[in-house]
């Protein structure tokens, strides 16, 4: 009997494999969701544009929302077509390369990408440089990647100056001497608003201590841009260990830095948008500023470019002086330190302070 | 018995069909109150669906069930001991490492709690019917027969007044059977109501008030056991004349076919569940080992089969097996007829002609160099069924759908294909027919004619003694005495598997004397 | 006789999954229907567009790892074990091959030789990662369900602590992804242009995913190990006592599975990013529900497979039509619940039936032993 022990299985293991696997596929795609339909149909002379999200759409309060915005924009002023479609958890490279076939063989045109993982693991073969092939009379823009081809536009932030600012007022703002900086996940892209932050935060006051932690790495699919329970969490050990000011760049992961903030009688910094009015009304008042990574102007100047005949292929940096980045004042809570971070912003702009875009530890 | 109406039990023209097969047919029973009604046939006659249909598992097709003189219709199990039915099962379904009382008032806690009113409720039935048994005590340490009587308490605790006792005495020595029957005439002296399932004929004649015989799914007679003898009843049962398990000239040679040494089986936790064990089986023999199911039989056989780990040593035809794996032992000669073939024997889902590969799935002609040759697998399996008649349509039906006398057919076989040099048979004929039995029994003496060695394990005791050329008797692992199947009587042998042999040694001396003391007095047996 | 019997062993594994999928599509109509959405129009649209040309190259592509994830799964289904690990063994090895494959010392080796390394490697990683799980079987008795669902996560702490810059990462110009190094084109397996009417292939590892199942249909159904694995697997103690070594057997279907299971990651990296990323997951999952679908049967799981990769690829209109394409994720998991409970329904009443042709047949009283 000893022997046939290993083998022997109890049956209803079976069923319970089946329902996790049930639940895990459910769970896993569970996300995605709301669409707008484009109102107005009446025709071929409009311009119609399409929009792929990155993972969590519409509603993020963050990234993806930023770029809906710019989006929703656009179709109010400029009168076009818009339809956009979110991203799947689980999907391929093949799959954002079929999403963005589909749009551009449905007659939309521009199209844009928002996210790196359009990019895919080498731009130059990745999705949307497969698709801008497939569809060479379409225009593609992909925000924060670079992707080679005449047809595509390149959208991309120096993230690391909007976070110089921000990281300059947390060193002014600091009682305790220590900040801390929270990264959705441990890619090239967050380490720049790392970099930019403790660059800041060294020029406004040397020997500012600087924490900095990231959530999740690429390895678990960078769960944690939105893992609000994890970001409170990191948060909650950093301001334990003497922060007084944290720095999130983790999307829908802030939520959570936010309520950390709040429950220790702390102060953070939003990034993306400006969090001051985009938060829960319970923590905005932690909120002393936010990292403004204009992802809607990006938007919106992409989708103008194209309706009026301007598009032009190639890398566009969006920083301070195409204020592309910067920081925001609603709240009030920087407007004492704001000459003293202008004048940051101005020596940045003349290229007199430049900001590194890895950091250095 | 002349039963006052109404009869506590009354089915007429009970009819139930499987689908294609007519499982019972027509059948009429009455049961009077207070009386012990024994229902025999030979198995798979249809007794165990009917008492289904008694015990609400089974809806009838067609017929009446009355109880007390109004109709029932069950539909479930619990509705039939709603109306005061209860069944013991063969096979206990009793937790080891609970108490008596837990037992008894597990899945009926809502009849008198489970605490102290339980525990007197349970002394009261003990006491009123007889049957003692401590409530405190745990399951584990209870022998076979107090076991019995825990099933039976659990049933009159839930409010039986008619209790349906299925082959209660398969798993008891004579012994405990005496002590059964003192228990079940208690019991209806107290004004209950026993239907008794059985094959056993002298046990039918000595226990019933009355008897019913059930042939082929109907009711073929209804006696009286004083107006029958035991051979009338057996030819009733099964149309015709008995077949008769027994060897006749010895065809034992002195050459050891499986040498056993020093076999000791321990459990996982320890125990010790083979003694020592020392056999020799030569060519031509049949050795039978007698004992009281779980006194280590089916260690013994595991261990030789090399399923278990054991200590001390094994020789097969001279090579010693002792390190090899099943796989090697049964290459080399080493056939086994499993004790529960469901568990051990076949594979239910699968094809008959998978069945006849399983277990010599590395032999000829079932495989080659790796490969398995399904061509030759498949016609061997036609080979077989055709000579041990197993009944079967096709030999791509599963398993499953076969009955179990032809699938023990197909793996007697199977095994007997290979050209063992030894059998370990456990049970071979447990839940057969009687014509199955018969054509098992002629497959083993035939192979024992052509010098094949048996270890014959049975808890059928006129098997044991017709087939085997010597007997031992196992007890708590260990084996106590030796018996001479020409002049071992049943009751002799039941009383050395009670370990009656054991206190002081020798052992086998002191059975040999108190088989000798036996049989000036004992009674004749019903041998058929 | 024997012809007879063949469409009642047939019914259960053909019936099953066709009624699954008609429960599937019910619940999904009630679902549609709820949402205030066109029940039909919306099948018709999946259908129309998930039968183009371009579609159908799409759901090849699909289906080729989730036919290797599958198998993968199968082979332990079979024996009664539930490698629950697939995800983890094919991640790790598809990490650790191309890594070897694209590394920077490999550069002198020819194309052909440096693909059949990635894949030899990538089987030996899987079936080593499976092996584990199979070491604390047999030697601790610890339940592979536990010990593959850990080895998942521990695979991707690895991954995650292996796949940056500084260690097997690399950063291509451009991308914020850290990935292996990309291969090189000559060790790219081109697409084959099998679908017509469309410019694009499908994954020329398509062709070892077919491979693969004939490979399992031999070994299953054909060879002597195939035997000892499913007696394993229908009927533990019988097959012990036939002779099968249970441990030995433990650890070569949790190998082999887990060799299998290597091959998971291959066809994305050979044909489309040539490159290890973390962008993927969940092919291991995806895998067990469809080797539930397709009853571990190596055609049944081609179907399954094909069926899934049909049904991601044509959720992609409803999205464009304003349809929630969540209404497919609920199609696919109602149909492997409901594969699983028809198929016990259906081989309930195949069994009845078989029992009750056996008794015409024979004639004999109705078998007690194996009734109820």
């Amino acid at each position: 009997m000893g022997k046939e022990v290993i083998l022997r299985q109890a049956r209803g293991m079976q069923l319970l494999a089946v329902a996790s696997a049930a639940v895990l596929l459910l769970g896993v795609s569970a996300c995605g969701g709301g669409d707008d339909d484009s109102g107005t149909g009446d025709g071929k002379t409009k311009v119609k544009v399409g929009l792929a999200f990155d993972i969590g759409g519409r509603g993020d309060k963050s990234f993806n929302d930023a770029a809906a915005a710019g989006l929703d924009k656009a179709k109010q002023e400029l009168d076009v077509e818009v339809k956009d479609l979110a991203a799947n958890a689980t999907e391929s490279e093949n799959d954002k390369y079929e999403r963005l076939k589909l749009l551009c063989t449905s007659g939309y045109n521009p199209v844009i990408a928002v996210g790196f993982v359009y990019a895919g693991a080498d731009p130059a073969t990745g999705p949307v440089a497969k698709a801008a092939k497939e569809c060479p009379d379409t225009k593609f823009a992909i925000i924060d990647s670079v992707v080679p081809g005449s047809n595509v536009a390149s959208l991309v932030f120096a993230e690391e100056q909007g976070s110089f600012l921000v990281g300059a007022a947390a060193a002014l703002k600091t009682t305790s001497g220590t900040v801390g900086f929270v990264g959705g996940c441990d890619t090239p892209l967050i380490k720049k608003f790392e970099a930019g932050f403790k660059a800041g935060a060294a020029a406004a006051k040397a020997g500012t201590k600087v924490l900095a932690q990231y959530i999740s790495t690429p390895a678990d699919k960078c769960s944690g841009f939105n893992d609000p329970a994890k970001g409170q969490t990191v948060a909650e050990g950093m301001y334990d260990q003497g922060a007084d000011i944290v720095y999130q760049a983790a999307g829908g992961s802030g939520s959570g830095v936010f309520k950390a903030a709040k429950a220790k009688g702390k102060l953070a910094i939003g990034v993306d948008s400006d969090q001051y009015n985009t938060a829960d009304a319970a923590v905005k008042d932690v909120i002393i500023t936010s990292m403004l990574k204009r992802v809607d102007v990006a938007v919106y100047d992409f989708v103008k470019s194209v309706s009026n005949n301007t598009f032009a292929a190639g890398t566009l940096t969006f920083d301070l002086k195409k204020e592309g980045v910067g920081y925001s004042t609603s709240g009030g809570k920087v407007d004492d330190i704001k000459p003293k971070l202008d004048e940051y912003k101005q020596q940045i702009i003349d290229g007199k302070v430049t900001v590194p875009t890895a950091p250095t530890s | 018995m002349a039963a006052e109406p109404p009869a506590a039990v009354e089915l007429s023209g009970i009819t139930k069909r499987f689908p294609g097969v007519v499982a019972n047919s027509d059948i009429h029973i009455t049961v009077g109150r207070g009386t012990i009604h024994a229902i025999v046939g030979e198995n798979g006659a249809g007794k165990s669906t009917l008492m289904k249909i008694l015990y609400g598992m089974y809806r009838p097709d067609e017929g009446e069930i009355r109880i007390n003189g109004s109709a029932v219709r069950f539909t479930s199990p619990q509705q039939a001991i709603g109306a005061g039915i209860g069944m013991v099962h063969q096979h206990f379904m009793l937790a080891d490492n609970l108490t008596v009382q837990e037992n008894v008032v597990l899945g009926a806690e809502k009849l008198y709690g489970i605490g102290g009113k339980a525990t007197a409720k349970i002394r009261e039935i003990s006491r009123q019917y007889g049957l003692e048994v401590d409530p405190e005590a745990l399951v584990e340490e209870l022998g076979v027969g107090d076991r019995q009587r825990v099933e039976i308490i659990k049933v009159l605790y839930r409010g039986a007044k008619i209790l349906i006792l299925d082959e209660p005495t398969a798993v008891l020595v004579p012994q405990e059977v005496d002590e059964l029957f003192g228990n079940l005439r208690q019991l209806t002296a107290e004004g209950l109501t026993i239907i008794f399932i059985s094959h056993k004929l002298h046990e039918v004649l000595s226990v019933a008030d009355a008897i019913t015989v059930i042939r082929r799914g109907t009711t073929v007679a209804s006696v009286l056991p004083a107006d029958v003898t035991a051979r009338e009843l057996a030819t009733l049962m099964v149309g015709s004349e008995l077949p008769s398990p027994e060897t006749r000239e010895s065809t034992v040679t002195t050459t050891p076919a499986l040498t056993v040494r020093g076999l000791t089986v321990l459990s996982a936790a320890g125990r010790t569940l083979i003694d020592g064990v020392d056999l020799t089986i030569h060519k031509g023999e049949v050795l039978g080992i007698a004992g009281v199911e779980g006194n280590g039989q089916a260690e013994l056989v595991e261990a030789i089969m090399g399923m278990r780990p054991a200590a001390g040593t094994v020789e097969l035809a001279g090579d010693e097996i002792t390190a090899w794996s099943t796989r090697k032992r049964r290459e080399a000669g080493l056939g086994y007829v499993p004790e529960d073939r469901h568990r051990h024997g076949l594979l239910l889902e699968a094809p008959l002609w998978e069945n006849r590969m399983l277990g010599h799935q590395t032999e000829s002609p079932n495989s080659g160099r790796g490969l398995l040759t399904t061509g030759a697998a498949r016609k061997d399996t036609e080979r077989i069924v055709e000579q041990y008649d197993v009944r079967t349509p096709g030999i791509e039906v599963a398993a499953h759908a076969l009955s179990g006398g032809n699938q023990q057919k197909l793996i007697v076989g199977r095994e007997m294909s290979h050209a063992p040099k030894v059998l370990i048979a456990a049970h071979p004929t447990r839940g057969v027919d009687v014509g199955a039995q018969a054509a098992i029994w002629d497959h083993i003496r035939q192979a024992r004619h052509d010098g094949l060695g048996v270890l014959l394990i049975s808890a059928d005791l006129d098997e044991l003694i017709g087939l085997s050329d010597t007997l031992r008797v196992i007890y708590r692992g260990k084996l106590v005495a030796d018996a001479d199947p020409a002049t071992v009587t049943p009751e002799q042998l039941g009383l050395a598997m009670t370990g009656a042999a054991e206190q002081p040694s020798p052992a086998v001396e002191r059975i040999s004397a108190a088989v000798e003391e036996l049989k000036k007095e004992a009674p004749k047996g019903e041998q058929a | 006789m024997k012809t007879r019997f063949d469409w009642v062993r047939l019914l259960p594994p053909l019936i099953a999954p066709l009624g699954a999928i008609l429960i599937a599509l019910v619940v999904s109509s009630i679902v549609l229907a709820v949402g205030g959405k066109e029940v039909f129009p919306t099948f018709e649209l999946m259908l129309d567009y998930g039968s183009q040309p371009g579609s159908i190259a799409a759901m090849l592509d699909k289906a080729t790892p989730y036919y290797l994830s599958a198998v993968a799964a199968a082979i332990g289904f079979r024996m009664g074990l539930f490698n629950i690990g697939v995800d983890g063994q094919y991640r790790i090895a598809a990490l650790l091959a191309a890594a070897l494959g694209g590394a920077s010392f490999m550069d002198a080796v020819p194309g052909v030789v440096r693909i059949v390394l990635i894949v030899l490697v990538a089987m030996l990683v899987g079936a080593a990662w499976a092996g584990l799980a199979a070491l604390l079987k047999v030697t601790r008795g610890v339940s592979e369900v536990i010990s593959t669902i850990m080895l998942n996560t521990i695979a991707g702490g690895f991954v995650a602590f292996l796949l940056t810059t500084d260690k097997l990462g690399v950063q291509a110009a451009g991308s914020n992804a850290v990935t292996t190094p990309i291969l090189p084109k000559d060790v790219w397996i081109s697409d084959l242009p099998i679908v017509s009417g469309t410019k694009d292939g499908v994954f020329g590892f398509i062709v070892v995913a077919a491979l693969v199942g004939v490979a399992y249909w031999f070994l299953l159904g054909r060879t002597r190990f195939g035997f000892d694995l499913r007696a394993a697997g229908a009927n533990p103690s019988a097959a012990v006592a036939s002779g099968v070594d249970a441990k030995r057997m433990v650890i070569a279907a949790m190998l082999l599975s887990g060799a299998v299971a290597g091959l998971v990651g291959l066809p994305q990296l050979f044909g489309e990013q040539h490159a290890f990323t973390e962008s993927v997951g969940g092919l291991g999952f995806t895998g067990i529900a469809i080797a539930l679908l397709g009853r571990n049967h190596p055609i049944g799981m081609a179907f399954g497979a094909l069926l899934w990769g049909f049904l991601e690829r044509s959720a992609q209109i409803l999205d464009l039509e304003g349809i929630p394409k969540e209404t497919v994720t609920i199609m696919q998991g109602t149909a492997v619940l409901a594969v699983v409970v028809a198929y016990e329904l259906t081989s309930h009443v195949t069994k009845r039936l078989q029992q009750k042709r056996v008794g015409e047949s024979v004639a004999t009283p109705a078998p007690t032993g194996v009734s109820a």
